[in-house]
């Protein structure tokens, strides 16, 4: 089980994307949908592997669904019900 | 951005070629020595009714004439030093040709010599011959356009965003001059000095050879000097069908990250014929170019910007689906992870100011006579920010992605609003007839049914 809660997982998944991923416009919040803000395959590996060096857990991409990309806070539910599981 | 970058920046007479501009300006210069042709990509759209010959004509004029690096000629200023657009002389060039055909009924064998005419006639970069045109108008009112260029002037990204952008200076919602940005997009995180790009260039020379130990073969290799003459076929699946794939795609490999699924069935097809054979693929050794425009941004179309990731598999994961896909995501991860797709920009930017054939021979000694096994692409959703060109719907589309006529054969993929093209390039006499056909059918089998 992992220490980190949504809220905390939230803020650091919507941080890395902001600052070190994306091109992110002024108006980028955590609601903001992820593939119109321009997530691709090479960002979204990079965001896992971000999520892997802070939570110690592997969330493979092929358990992330379409859904899952509507915004930061939808993407940061599903990682951390996925980290919760180990 | 670095300082050497800096020294680079485009002015108003000169546009320095990027890494990923130079390595395949080697490719290029190794086709035309060695093959008589050049390496040459192409996009094909297929447009309904309505499209408005003369209004696209005078659309590249006045966007030839606006941006000047469509027609420059390239060239290594001294001989030193990296290459450059030189976009000054290229007011002495002539513009892209727009040839309209004869008017016809439709043929698919008319559209698929004509492409293949294209895309095995040499491109002379040196004198700015990098795009032109060709329309088929059709009796019934539609028509194909086919999109040709010298592959450093675009990537797949890049001539998507172009057409989406003629698009646009078309309905007048921007104009000639208004191209986007087009910035060499660095690498994230703090830039490098001199020294530590050159160790990271060093270390992706070192990964590319080791993943050539054991020696793996193509199916037209190793490489050698014979004509080159690809030709292609382009299957269009219908929406149920794609709607599978893609489903299976995403399961198996990621909403995102597809391209592994359509990378293993791929695989699976050539090993297919290796079988046939009788004969050892050796492994199958792969490259997978990555986008590297800044995500979010509004898209540069022009010069390439990819880094290239490799993917090494053994013959006997071919013939195990899930372990298959297992290991090329494995290995994805772990290449992003360990930096490789910086690493190959540092590479290829370095590279740039190697002689050509200084470039060539090294990845010929690195790759033990050949290249790679066979060339992959996908590229997404097709032109995904336009409907229309010059007044017709844009009805479906694909890439045919080049290959030298050693490895002799390319998978492309792309999706058009709900229907997968796949696109099979390959060079005439490297493949039997049977055999062609036994890749293709696999192809499609290891799309739909991966176990």
């Amino acid at each position: 089980m992992s220490d980190w809660t949504r809220e905390a997982l939230t803020d650091k998944v919507f941080e890395i994307l902001r600052d070190e991923l994306l091109e992110a416009a002024p108006d980028f919040t955590p609601q903001s949908d992820l593939i119109e803000a321009g997530l691709d395959s090479l960002a979204v590996t990079q965001l896992m592997l971000a999520v892997e060096e802070a939570t110690g857990v592997w969330v493979d991409e092929s358990l992330l669904t379409p859904e899952t990309f509507a915004s930061t806070e939808t993407l940061a539910a599903c990682v951390h019900e996925l980290v919760q599981q180990g | 951005m670095s300082s050497s970058s800096k020294a680079e920046l485009a002015s108003p007479e000169r546009l320095p070629l990027t890494g990923a501009d130079g390595f395949l300006r080697a490719f290029d210069d190794e086709i035309r020595r060695r093959c008589g042709a050049s390496h040459v990509s192409q996009l094909v759209l297929r447009l309904g009714q309505g499209f408005d010959t003369d209004a696209f004509r005078e659309l590249i004029g006045r966007v030839s004439r606006a941006q000047p690096i469509l027609h420059a000629p390239i060239r290594r200023p001294g001989g030193l030093g990296a290459p450059i657009y030189d976009l000054r002389a290229a007011s002495r060039t002539p513009l892209p040709v727009v040839e309209v055909h004869e008017p016809g009924p439709r043929d698919p064998e008319r559209v698929a010599a004509l492409c293949a005419a294209r895309m095995n006639q040499p491109f002379d970069g040196r004198r700015g011959q990098l795009l032109r045109f060709d329309v088929l108008p059709y009796d019934d009112g539609t028509s194909e356009l086919v999109m040709s260029w010298l592959h450093m002037l675009f990537d797949g990204a890049g001539s998507e965003a172009f057409v989406e952008w003629l698009e646009a200076v078309h309905q007048e919602r921007r104009l000639p001059s208004d191209a986007p940005a087009d910035l060499p997009p660095e690498p994230t995180g703090a830039p490098l000095g001199a020294r530590e790009r050159g160790q990271r260039a060093t270390r992706w020379q070192r990964h590319l050879a080791s993943l050539t130990d054991p020696p793996i073969h193509s199916l037209a290799g190793p490489v050698r000097s014979v004509r080159q003459r690809l030709r292609y076929t382009v299957d269009t699946l219908d929406r149920g069908e794609s709607e599978r794939i893609t489903k299976i795609a995403a399961e198996r490999a990621g909403f995102l990250t597809p391209m592994l699924h359509y990378l293993a069935a791929s695989i699976r097809a050539h090993d297919e014929v290796f079988r046939m054979r009788g004969t050892d693929p050796g492994g199958y050794l792969v490259p997978l170019p990555v986008n590297r425009r800044p995500k979010g941004g509004d898209p540069s179309p022009f010069r390439t910007h990819v880094s290239l990731l490799w993917f090494r598999v053994e013959p006997e994961l071919a013939r195990d689906g899930k372990a298959l896909i297992e290991a090329l995501k494995k290995q994805r991860r772990e290449s992003i992870r360990d930096g490789l797709v910086e690493d190959g920009h540092y590479a290829m930017d370095y590279a740039r100011f190697a002689p050509k054939r200084l470039y060539a021979h090294m990845a010929r000694r690195d790759l033990a006579g050949e290249l790679c096994s066979f060339f992959f692409a996908f590229t997404g959703e097709f032109v995904a920010g336009t409907d229309t060109l010059c007044g017709a719907p844009i009805r479906a589309g694909f890439h045919a992605a080049p290959v030298p006529p050693s490895p002799g054969s390319s998978t492309a993929l792309s999706h058009h609003r709900g229907r997968l093209s796949l696109t099979h390039v390959y060079q005439e006499g490297a493949l039997a007839p049977e055999e062609q056909e036994v890749l293709r059918e696999t192809l499609l089998r290891a799309l739909a049914e991966p176990d």
